[in-house]
C-alpha cells in the first residue's frame, strides 16, 4: 500500500518526462491527479491505524529482500510520526502543484521534476531501511536543484548550486554515520531500522558512537536547518519559484528533524541523551537567531525563510528534550516530543501557504520588498485576510496549528531544561513583531499609486491556501486526531532503552 | 457542556455578523441578541459548579467551570458589552462597521473563555485570543498607518506579558503534571513561586500596570467603543480578574502579596498623576484605567479578591459610560482635545450621564463605585494605615480628574459649534441605562446586600474603620476642588512639564529607548552579521575550493604540462641515439604483430564450437585471469 504512494508519482514523473507535448493546463490537471492518489492513500493508511497501546510501533509495512547479503531491503512502513508527516507532505505536494504558475513550454518537464521530487520525499518519510532512506535523501537535492535552478528567478542558479552543494555535504556525513551505525555493534549485517532501532548498536557509547553521532547531528542540522549552518537557505527561498519554495519549507526542511527522531535519538539513545543539552543549545540560538535575523529583513520571502529557521529551532528544542533521558519525567519528554512533530506538521502547512502567498506578489508585482507595498487590504482583501491568519498561525496563536506546538514544545522542554525554554518564549514574541510589522507595511497603510492595479487571489489561489489554512484552524481548535498517532510513537521513544 | 456555550455563543454570532448583512439596524440588534443569549447561558450555567472537559489528548484538555466570582463578570461582560456594540453600530464611522461589529463580539468570546478557563491552557487561549481581537481592533482605521502602529504596540506589549502566563503553564506543567489550576497546590515552593511570578507579570500587562502602561495609551487610536469595551469588560478586565481567581492559590508566596500591592499602588498613584494634567479626554480616561486596576491590585494583594472583584464591576459599569460620553464630545469637538469641547448646554441628557460617571469614577456616595472604593482603603488598612492613606490619596487623584473631565467635556461654555454632529437615540440611550446601572450599584452601601453578596460569592471583606472613611471622603472633596481648580486652566497638560507628566511621565520614551530600538537595532545587525559573518565559513570553503582548483590548474600548465614537454625531449634524443636500432624495430613490429594476429585468428575459429558451455569455461578462464592480474597488482 504505502509502497504505491512512492510508486504512483514516480510512474507520473517518468510519463511526464516521456509524453507528447500536451497543453499546459492539461499537464497540470493530469500532474495534480496524481499528486492526490499518494495523499489518498495515506489518508486511507491513517484510517487504519492502530494507536492503541499495544499495538505495533511500525504499521502498514511492506518488506521485500533486495540485497540479502549486505541487509538491505524494500521495506516500507509508518508509526505515527512518519505517518504524520508524510500525510502533511503529500498535501503540501499536492497544493503546490495545484499552484497556478506561469510556465513557458517547458511545463511539462516542470511537473515531472515536481511529481519525481514527491515520490522521493515521500520515500524518505515512508521507508524503513537506512540505505534507502540515503539514496532517497539524496535524490530529493537533485529534484529540489532542478526546480530552482530551471524555474527560479534572479540568482537562481548560484541560489540552487549552493543549496545542492551545502546540503550534500551534509548528506555525506549522515552517509558516512550511516555505515559506521550499521557495521557497528554485533548481530548479522541489516540496513533495517526496525531492527537496528531494537538493537542499539553501539549500547552505553564510547568515541565511535560520539562521532557517528555528530556525522548524524551535523547532517540533519544542515537540512533542518540549525544556526550556523543555515545560510542556503534564504537564497534557495528567494530564488525559488513560490511551489518549490513551498515544498523547501514544508517538506524537505522536515527530512532534517524527522532524521533526528528516526536515527540518532532512536538508534543509539544513550549518545544522544549524552549530547542532547548542545543540540538543545543550537536549537534556541537557531529559535533566537532566526527571529531577530527576521526582523531585520525588508524583503518578505527572506523574513519568512528566516522564521523556519526559527521554527525549525523548536522542533530541535523539543527533540533535544525528548532524547534527554537524564533529565526531567517521561511524560514531559514526550510532551516535548510531540510537541516538536506537531511543529514539524504546523510548519509545513503554514509556512507553505505562506510561500505560496509570497509567490503572488511576484506574479503580480515582480518584487518581495516590504516597502513597494501598502495598503494592499484596499485592493485584496482576500489576500490580505487568508495572509494575516497564516502569520497569526505563524506567530503562534491560540486555536492556530502554531500554538498547539509550540506550547506543548515549551511545557515538555522547560520540566528538563528550563533556561532554554525560558529563553526560546523570547522567540515567540518576536516572531510577533516581525509578522505583524511585516502586515503592516503590506497590507496596511496607504496603497502606493503603482499597486492600484493589484488584483487579488484567483479562485483556485484561493481555494489552495484555504485547504491548507482550514487545517491550520482545525488542528488549533481540535487536534485530538493528530495527537492520537504521534503520541503513541512518541511514547515508544521518550521510553527509551529501558523502556 | 452548557459552561462552553458561554464562549460559543458569541463566537458563532460574531462569526455570523462578519459575514452577515450590513446594516445599522442588524449590527444592534444581532450583538445585543448574541450578549443577551451569552447573559442567559451564563445565569443557567452558574447553577452547576461542576467541571466540563474537552480532551486534546496527553496532559492536554480544556477545562471549563464557573466559580461564583467568575460567573458574576461573566454575566457583567455580556451586559457591558451589548451596551456599547449597540452604541458603536450607530455612532462609528459606517466604513469597516461590520468587521468592527464582528470583531466586538469576537472580543466578548475571548473574555468569556479565559472567564470559564480553569486550567492554565485554556485562560492561555482565551487570554491571547483578547490580545489578537484588540489588535484588530485598535487598528481598525488600517489605511491609518499610525493606528496599525500602535495596534502592533499594543500587542507587543501584552503579548510580552503573555510570557509570563507560558512560563506559569510550564511551572505548573513541570511541577504537577498537568495545567490545571488545581494543579498550583501541589506545587514546590519554588514552582509556586514562579507560576505567580508570571501570573503577576502578566496580569500587570494585560491591566495597564507599571511599566507596560504606555499601551494603553496607544490604544487610544482605535474607534471610541473600542475603548469603551476594552477598559470596562475586556481585556483591560482581565488582567484584575486573573489575579483575584488564583490569588487564594498563590498567596502562599510570600513576596505575592507586597508585590502585587506595589505594582497596583505604583500605577493609582502615577496614573492619577497623569490623568489630573491629561489635556486629551480618551487619554486621561485611559490612564484612569490603569489608576483603578491598580487599586484592585492593591485589593487583591491585601487578600480581598472580593472586593477586587466589587470595584471591577463598578469601574465596568462607569468607566464604559464614561468613554462613550468621551466618543460623543469628541465626535461633535473635531478631536478629543479637552480644550475644545464643553457641551453641557447642548447635550443635557448626555452631560447629566457624564455626571454620574465621573461622580461613580470620583467615588463619590451613595454611588456604588464609592462604596468599593472604601472598602479597598479598608483592604489597604487591615494591612497597614500607611498604605490607606497612599491609597486615599489615590482616591483624591481620582476625584480631581474625574472633576476635571466632567466640568471640561461637558461643563457649560460658549458652543463653538465645529461640527454639527448630534447624537442618534441609541447613543444617547445607552450611557444613559449604564448611568443607570451606577446609581442600582448604590444598594452596595446597604449592609444587608454587600454581606448576602459576600457570603454568595464565598470572599471576606475588611472590617472598615471610621477613620478610614471619613478621612477618605474628605479627601474626595478636596479631590474634586482640586479637579476644578486643574478644569478652569483649560491648556493644562499641552505644554512644558505638564505635557511631559501627561505623556505617562515619559515612560513611552523610556521604554521605546530601552527596549523597542535596542531589539529593532540588533535585529538589523543581526540580519547584517548573518549574510556577512555566519555565511563566511561557507564562503570561504568555497573561495578556498576555487582557489586550490586554480592553483592547480597553474601546477598543471606549469609542473605537469613541462613534465610532459621533457618527456617528449628526452624520447626525441632516445630516438635520435637508437635510430639504427628503431629502424629494425618499427619495421618488425608490424609485420610481426600482423603475423600473430592471423594465427590467433585461426586459433579462436576453433574456440567457436557453438557449446555454451565451452563459453562459459572460457568466459570463468578469462576472469579468472583479470583477477589474477588485478591480485598481482598488474
Amino acid at each position: 500500500m504505502l509502497t504505491l504512494a512512492i510508486l504512483i508519482p514516480l510512474i507520473g514523473a517518468v510519463i511526464l518526462a516521456f509524453a507528447p507535448p500536451a497543453n499546459r493546463q492539461a499537464t497540470r490537471l493530469a500532474a495534480l491527479a496524481t499528486a492526490l492518489l499518494p495523499l489518498i492513500v495515506l489518508i486511507v493508511v491513517w484510517m487504519g491505524f492502530d494507536t492503541s497501546p499495544d499495538a505495533p510501533a511500525f504499521q502498514a509495512v511492506e518488506d521485500f529482500a533486495w540485497i540479502p547479503t549486505l541487509g538491505v531491503g524494500w521495506r516500507v512502513g509508518v508509526d505515527g510520526i512518519s505517518l504524520v508527516i508524510a500525510t502533511m507532505s503529500a498535501l503540501v505536494f499536492a497544493a503546490s502543484i495545484a499552484w497556478p504558475i506561469e510556465l513557458d513550454d517547458r511545463s511539462r518537464q516542470y511537473y515531472a521534476w515536481l511529481l519525481f521530487l514527491e515520490s522521493v520525499s515521500l520515500a524518505v518519510f515512508l521507508v524503513l531501511d537506512l540505505l534507502l532512506f540515503y539514496v532517497f535523501f539524496d535524490l530529493s537535492l537533485v529534484g529540489m536543484f532542478f526546480l530552482i535552478s530551471r524555474w527560479g528567478h534572479g540568482e537562481a542558479q548560484s541560489a540552487a548550486l549552493k543549496f545542492f552543494l551545502y546540503t550534500f555535504v551534509g548528506s555525506l556525513a549522515i552517509l558516512l554515520a550511516i555505515i559506521a551505525l550499521v557495521l557497528a555493534g554485533d548481530g548479522p549485517l541489516t540496513f533495517d531500522m526496525r531492527v537496528l532501532i531494537t538493537r542499539h548498536p553501539y549500547g552505553a557509547g564510547g568515541w565511535a558512537a560520539g562521532l557517528t553521532l555528530f556525522g548524524f547531528l551535523f547532517g540533519f542540522a544542515i537540512k533542518t536547518p540549525l544556526f550556523p549552518l543555515h545560510t542556503w537557505l534564504p537564497p534557495a527561498h528567494v530564488n525559488a519559484p513560490a511551489p518549490a519554495s513551498a515544498i523547501l519549507a514544508g517538506v524537505l526542511l522536515k527530512m532534517g528533524t524527522y532524521g533526528l527522531i528516526r536515527i540518532p535519538m532512536s538508534m543509539m539513545p544513550e549518545t544522544f541523551a549524552r549530547y542532547a543539552p548542545i543540540l538543545g543549545a543550537f536549537a534556541v540560538a537557531s529559535i533566537l537567531w532566526g527571529a531577530f535575523v527576521a526582523l531585520g529583513q525588508a524583503d518578505m520571502k527572506r523574513r519568512i525563510a528566516y522564521t523556519s529557521i526559527n521554527h525549525m529551532g523548536y522542533a530541535v528544542l523539543g527533540i533535544a528534550a525528548a532524547g534527554s533521558l537524564f533529565f526531567g519525567s517521561e511524560g514531559a519528554r514526550q510532551l516535548a516530543l510531540t510537541g516538536a512533530v506537531v511543529e514539524m506538521v504546523a510548519h509545513g502547512l503554514i509556512t507553505g501557504s505562506l510561500f505560496l502567498m509570497t509567490g503572488i506578489f511576484w506574479r503580480r508585482a515582480k518584487t518581495y520588498q516590504l516597502d513597494a507595498y501598502g495598503g494592499i487590504a484596499g485592493v485584496a482583501p482576500k489576500l490580505t485576510a487568508l495572509f494575516i491568519l497564516a502569520a497569526f498561525a505563524s506567530l503562534g496563536l491560540p486555536g492556530l496549528a502554531g500554538f498547539v506546538a509550540e506550547f506543548q514544545v515549551f511545557a515538555g522542554t522547560f520540566a528538563v531544561y528550563p533556561w532554554f525554554a525560558g529563553l526560546g518564549l523570547i522567540g515567540i514574541l518576536i516572531t510577533a513583531a516581525l509578522f505583524l510589522t511585516m502586515v503592516q507595511r503590506v497590507f496596511f497603510g496607504e496603497l502606493p499609486a503603482d499597486r492600484r492595479l493589484f488584483s487579488d487571489l484567483t479562485p483556485s489561489e484561493y481555494a489552495i491556501v484555504g485547504v491548507l489554512l482550514t487545517l491550520v484552524v482545525v488542528v488549533g481548535v481540535y487536534p485530538r486526531w493528530l495527537l492520537a498517532p504521534i503520541h503513541a510513537a512518541a511514547a515508544a521513544i521518550t521510553a527509551g532503552p529501558l523502556g | 457542556m452548557i459552561v462552553w456555550l458561554l464562549f460559543l455563543i458569541p463566537l458563532i454570532g460574531g462569526l455570523i455578523l462578519l459575514i452577515g448583512p450590513i446594516h445599522r439596524s442588524w449590527f444592534a440588534g444581532a450583538s445585543s441578541t448574541t450578549c443577551l443569549a451569552t447573559l442567559a447561558a451564563a445565569m443557567i450555567a452558574n447553577g452547576s459548579r461542576s467541571a466540563s472537559i474537552i480532551e486534546w489528548g496527553g496532559p492536554l484538555r480544556l477545562t471549563a467551570t464557573l466559580t461564583p466570582m467568575s460567573a458574576l463578570v461573566a454575566m457583567l461582560v455580556p451586559i457591558v458589552a451589548a451596551a456599547v456594540i449597540a452604541y458603536a453600530s450607530a455612532h462609528e464611522d459606517s466604513c469597516g462597521l461590520r468587521r468592527l461589529i464582528g470583531l466586538l463580539v469576537l472580543f466578548v468570546a475571548g473574555m468569556e473563555l479565559l472567564l470559564i478557563a480553569d486550567d492554565f491552557l485554556t485562560v492561555l487561549i482565551g487570554w491571547e485570543a483578547v490580545g489578537a481581537c484588540s489588535w484588530a481592533l485598535i487598528g481598525h482605521q488600517w489605511r491609518d498607518a499610525e493606528a496599525g502602529e500602535s495596534a502592533i504596540y499594543a500587542f507587543i506589549a501584552t503579548r510580552l506579558g503573555d510570557l509570563g502566563l507560558f512560563v506559569s503553564a510550564m511551572a505548573v506543567f513541570a511541577g504537577s503534571g498537568s495545567f490545571a489550576f488545581a494543579g498550583l497546590s501541589q506545587l514546590s515552593s519554588g514552582y509556586l513561586a514562579l507560576a505567580a511570578a508570571g501570573v503577576t507579570v502578566s496580569a500587570a500587562a494585560k491591566s495597564g500596570q507599571v511599566p507596560f502602561a504606555p499601551w494603553l495609551f496607544r490604544a487610544m487610536a482605535g474607534p471610541t467603543s473600542v475603548s469603551a469595551l476594552l477598559h470596562a469588560a475586556t481585556m483591560v478586565a482581565a488582567g484584575a480578574y486573573l489575579l483575584l481567581r488564583l490569588q487564594p492559590m498563590l498567596a502562599p508566596v510570600a513576596w505575592f502579596g507586597p508585590v502585587v500591592i506595589g505594582i497596583g499602588l505604583a500605577t493609582a498613584l502615577t496614573g492619577g498623576l497623569v490623568a489630573l494634567v491629561q489635556p486629551h479626554a480618551k487619554k486621561l480616561l485611559a490612564a484612569s484605567t490603569s489608576a483603578h486596576y491598580g487599586l484592585m491590585f492593591v485589593a487583591t494583594g491585601a487578600g480581598f479578591p472580593l472586593v477586587a472583584l466589587f470595584h471591577l464591576v463598578a469601574h465596568a459599569l462607569f468607566k464604559s459610560l464614561l468613554f462613550l460620553v468621551a466618543g460623543i464630545a469628541g465626535e461633535r469637538a473635531g478631536d478629543y482635545q479637552l480644550r475644545h469641547m464643553g457641551f453641557g448646554a447642548l447635550m443635557p441628557m448626555i452631560a447629566g450621564a457624564s455626571a454620574i460617571g465621573a461622580l461613580a469614577l470620583a467615588g463619590v456616595p451613595p454611588l456604588g463605585a464609592g462604596w468599593t472604593k472604601e472598602q479597598i482603603v479598608s483592604a489597604a488598612g487591615s494591612h497597614s494605615a500607611l498604605l490607606a492613606i497612599l491609597v486615599m490619596l489615590a482616591g483624591m487623584l481620582s476625584a480631581a480628574y474625574a472633576a476635571r473631565f466632567h466640568l471640561l467635556s461637558f461643563g457649560i461654555v460658549k458652543d463653538e459649534n465645529i461640527t454639527s454632529y448630534f447624537p442618534a437615540p441609541v447613543e444617547k440611550a445607552m450611557p444613559a441605562l449604564l448611568a443607570i446601572g451606577s446609581i442600582a450599584l448604590g444598594a452596595l452601601w446597604l449592609g444587608g446586600v454587600h454581606t448576602g453578596l459576600s457570603h454568595q460569592l464565598g470572599g471576606a471583606l475588611p472590617d472598615g474603620q471610621l477613620w478610614e472613611i471619613g478621612a477618605s471622603l474628605a479627601l474626595v472633596v478636596v479631590g474634586l476642588v482640586l479637579g476644578d481648580a486643574a478644569a478652569r486652566r483649560r491648556d493644562l497638560g499641552t505644554a512644558g512639564r505638564a505635557a511631559m507628566v501627561a505623556d505617562w511621565l515619559g515612560l513611552p520614551r523610556l521604554v521605546d529607548a530601552s527596549l523597542v530600538r535596542p531589539i529593532l537595532l540588533l535585529s538589523t545587525l543581526a540580519a547584517r552579521a548573518d549574510d556577512r559573518i555566519v555565511d563566511t565559513g561557507v564562503t570561504c570553503t568555497a573561495w578556498f575550493g576555487q582557489t586550490v582548483s586554480t592553483l592547480a590548474t597553474l601546477a598543471d600548465a606549469r609542473i605537469v604540462d613541462a613534465g610532459v614537454a621533457w618527456t617528449a625531449w628526452i624520447s626525441r634524443q632516445l630516438s635520435c641515439l637508437g635510430s639504427g636500432i628503431g629502424e629494425a624495430m618499427t619495421d618488425g613490429l608490424p609485420t610481426y604483430a600482423a603475423r600473430l594476429v592471423a594465427t590467433g585468428g585461426q586459433q579462436s575459429v576453433r574456440l567457436q564450437t557453438g557449446m555454451t558451455h565451452h563459453y562459459y569455461v572460457i568466459i570463468v578462464g578469462g576472469i579468472v585471469g583479470v583477477v589474477a592480474l588485478l591480485l598481482l597488482g598488474l
